[in-house]
């Protein structure tokens, strides 16, 4: 029978994979996309700290919390997808039924992380990304299950073509899926497997154990308005204990809750067989109150030195670009940040590494990035433009970020966000070192900053950047046919990162000249640049005397 | 021009597409006469389409009942007819009427695109176009899953290809290219447009020489009908433009590709220059291997102005 809880879950659960869904598909939505991330309460506190920001679209998870005060951890049992889940993770591979260890004590463990978190987001540094569950489980739909499912509905596609053509179906028969690809997804495969594993241990061992958002709300939720209470039926067999999911009951009293641990699942009601659990708003204070274990102040005070301390580490690695740019600071080379990314350190102390970005970039050249940028870069997103280009008409990234790591521009300032800048290895081009005719980078870029020139020494006319109308889109490093590294790549030289103001405004007092073939201007007959004197690319001097 | 003359050309002009377009008129009047090499015929795109492929005997020439054809035009780039980088909708649309009409089982309208496929088939008009004759019709295969290695016996460089399994299962190919320029290859007409059909053409921009491994391709896959889109000619900037449009409303057919492709090269001008068909290589080495003719001098052409 599937209970009301277990309905809520799975609404909950569809609902955020619809609207990651839609994400995905790009679509045009007034959907809130990210909404299920800003409901994170440790996500979005520890970001409004590390970043120092205040932001309308953090009011959800203060809900949450709100909500929680109250009601206790609902989110947890109804809401969150993480639980769904593991919930469901539970079901495949837990040990129901059987009796399972006590965790005792590891449960405090979710409080040793959410204060090392809080150290490091204290000094402006921001590792929620490895604990935060909305993070987490965005990442595992987004970036593992989402590929996986292309994967197998396209080789699904190619082996129904045989049928798809006997009954003429067209469609079908051409009907193909892009198959996306991401970095960093065997990190999401081993900790989500090692989630599951432990779901061996006990069930929901994370959100007992492991959560920093648990924990918030733990804190929270020790006395709720709306809470267990166990009357003087109870004959103490202790199948509620047995039963309850988070360990919330104590073995010896089933009297005793744990509110702080509840997530008010109501299992142990259903299981009552004297029918004496009910979930009230308590009015007297009931005698079977008992406080829960909890870290010492000292345990608190160095879970959040130790985060602090890991947080300076990090600051003080080689490739942070704490401070302000200039000589010796040793940016890593090649890393191209999406467009309208923030100055790198905004851009790590907001970016949550819930990899929605990348989930919804169409060309997929978004990549979450291992130690490329130091562990503090740890996922975050980078284009990695020879797997793709990055389309100068899409702002689909800032569109989707909830933390506005990336910012939200509209498609004439994305326009100007200028990335990188192209640069060309002559010693790998086809026409400065094998002298082969090859315009491919000028052909396809959007942004016409790519120019041949004829060289002399050369039969063949060679390639050319300027600067000033080159975005770093990355059109060029892609379509480049040199194999392995193209022999014109986009480097971040150039890149125009601002927190607040224009990219337009910014683009021209730098003396660039950015713009893509406007729309409008296609029925002008548009004269195309000149070449010198009589040259035409591709064709041949007239010294056949003409046979 | 005053505006008695405009009129009247616009009438004539009303009049000849109406003939072209019920395709009843013209070819009673037309068709007499051999067949020639080439047929060139100017007018608007739809009935210069049609006249053009009437002037070579008509499509039954080519398409059998029951055929399976493969219409390959150019749609790899995500603008709009005026640009001229793809090619006419109207005349796409003309060529798989036709087909329709001599009877074919199966009309595909097939191009590998370089911008995004969504984009190209919708900004290009193409497939808008071919609507009325089948919903669907206009693809652009990209997964390698549907394509075919084929070897290339006759290939110098390139000895082998993975070509779309559609066209090598079909009866028919027909190159309905449009006149530009290309910056490596000198012009993009129907022999480079054959790229346009395989899974990885980057390999003959950077192990082959592309002029030859053109011509390698166009060994196996030789179109049986040629009809060039010279109604806009991009004249400079090619492939992609924006470039110099020159119109010439004009359109070129030929059941050899060779021959098409070199009276186009002569016919119009390149960066403001005119040039031999010879001056670009893959023409001359395919005249050379014996593919086809580029000395268009020789060939029996009849032009006909609408």
């Amino acid at each position: 029978m599937i209970t009301f809880r277990r309905a809520v879950q799975i609404f909950s659960l569809i609902l955020f994979l619809l609207l990651l869904g839609l994400a995905v598909s790009s679509t045009d939505t007034p959907a809130p996309l990210d909404l299920f991330l800003l409901l994170d309460p440790v996500l979005v506190a520890f970001t409004a700290i590390s970043a120092r920001i205040l932001a309308i679209a953090f009011i959800p998870a203060f809900l949450v919390l709100l909500v929680t005060l109250f009601f206790g951890r609902v989110f947890c049992g109804y809401m969150c997808p993480m639980g769904t889940t593991l919930d469901g993770g539970d079901k495949l591979f837990g040990t129901q039924g059987k009796k399972r260890p006590q965790t005792g004590k590891l449960s405090l463990l979710k409080y040793i992380v959410l204060f090392f978190l809080l150290g490091a987001s204290v000094l402006g540094v921001s590792f929620v990304f490895v604990a935060a569950p909305l993070s987490l489980i965005t990442r595992f739909y987004g970036l593992l299950v989402h590929p996986v499912l292309a994967f197998f509905s396209n080789e699904t596609l190619v082996l129904i073509q045989p049928l798809a053509e006997w009954f003429g179906i067209d469609t079908l028969v051409f009907m193909r899926i892009n198959t996306p690809r991401f970095a960093t997804q065997l990190f999401v495969l081993a900790f989500f497997i090692a989630l599951f594993v432990l779901a061996r241990v006990s069930p929901r061992f994370w959100c007992r154990n492991l959560c920093p958002s648990g924990a918030l709300m733990a804190l929270v939720s020790r006395k709720p308005l709306i809470r267990r209470f166990v009357s003087d039926d109870c004959t103490e067999c202790g199948k509620c204990a047995h039963s309850c999911p988070m360990a919330a009951i104590i073995t010896d009293d089933p009297h005793i809750t744990l509110h702080e641990e509840c997530i008010v699942c109501r299992t142990c009601q259903n299981t009552c067989p004297e029918n004496a659990i009910s979930f009230n708003s308590v009015k007297a204070e009931s005698t079977y109150e008992k406080k829960g274990v909890s870290l010492t102040r000292r345990q608190f005070i160095y879970s959040g030195l130790a985060g602090a301390a890991t947080a300076t580490v990090g600051l003080t690695g080689l490739n942070s670009v704490y401070g302000k740019p200039g000589p010796g600071q040793v940016a890593p080379q090649g890393l191209i940040r999406p467009p309208g990314a923030l100055p790198e350190m905004d851009f790590l102390a907001q970016c949550v590494r819930c990899g929605e970005c990348m989930a919804a970039c169409p060309t997929n050249t978004l990549q979450p990035i291992w130690l490329d940028a130091g562990f503090m870069g740890l996922f975050s997103p980078a284009l990695n433009l020879r797997r793709s280009y990055c389309s100068p008409e899409c702002n689909m990234c800032g569109e989707v970020c909830p933390t506005d790591a990336i910012r939200r521009l509209s498609l004439n300032e994305r326009m100007w966000a200028k990335t990188g800048t192209a640069v060309i290895f002559r010693r790998k081009c086809l026409a400065w070192e094998q002298q082969k005719s090859c315009m491919v980078c000028d052909e396809v870029c959007p942004y016409k900053a790519v120019e041949f020139i004829k060289e002399p020494g050369n039969r063949v006319p060679v390639p050319q950047v300027h600067e000033e109308k080159c975005a770093g889109c990355g059109y060029c490093e892609h379509f480049c046919p040199v194999q392995n590294q193209s022999a014109i790549v986009v480097t971040p030289m150039g890149a125009i990162r601002m927190s607040e103001g224009s990219y337009v405004a910014e683009g021209t007092n730098q003396g660039l000249n950015l713009s893509i073939r406007p729309k409008s201007a296609y029925d002008t007959q548009p004269e195309g640049k000149v070449w010198g004197k009589g040259f035409a690319p591709g064709f041949e001097d007239d010294n056949s005397g003409g046979d | 021009m005053n505006r008695r003359e405009f009129l009247k050309c616009q009438a004539t002009g009303l009049l000849w597409m109406l003939a072209g377009g019920s395709g009843i008129l013209l070819p009673k009047r037309i068709m007499a006469g051999p067949v020639p090499d080439l047929a060139v015929v100017k007018g608007s795109p739809a009935a210069a389409t049609r006249a053009a492929v009437e002037l070579l005997g008509g499509m039954k020439q080519f398409v059998k009942p029951g055929n399976r054809v493969v219409i390959k035009p150019n749609m790899s780039f995500p603008s709009p007819p005026e640009r001229a980088s793809n090619t006419h909708p109207e005349v796409v649309r003309v060529i798989a009427a036709m087909c329709k009409e001599a009877g074919a089982d199966r009309i595909l309208v097939l191009d590998h695109t370089l911008a995004p496929e969504e984009l190209c088939m919708e900004n290009s008009g193409i497939r808008e176009a071919c609507k009325p004759i089948s919903e669907k019709m206009v693809f652009t295969p990209s997964d390698e899953s549907l394509y075919k290695t084929k070897k290339i016996p006759k290939g110098k460089v390139m000895t082998s290809t993975d070509i779309m399994k559609e066209v090598l299962k079909s009866d028919v190919l027909i190159a309905a290219p449009v006149a530009k320029s290309h910056s490596s290859a000198g012009v993009s007409l129907s022999m480079k447009g054959m790229m346009g059909l395989i899974y990885n053409r980057r390999v003959m921009h950077w192990r082959f020489d592309l002029h030859t491994s053109i011509v390698d391709l166009c060994t196996v896959l030789k179109a049986d009908l040629t009809v060039i889109d010279g109604t806009r000619v991009l004249s400079t900037n090619g492939p992609r433009g924006p470039g110099k449009v020159l119109n010439k409303n004009t359109v070129i057919a030929s059941k050899d590709m060779v021959a098409a492709d070199a009276y186009a090269v002569s016919a119009f001008e390149w960066y403001g220059k005119r040039f031999k068909p010879g001056q670009v290589r893959h023409i001359r080495e395919a005249h050379e291997r014996g593919l086809g003719r580029m000395d268009v001098e020789n060939l029996t052409i009849r032009a006909i102005d609408l």
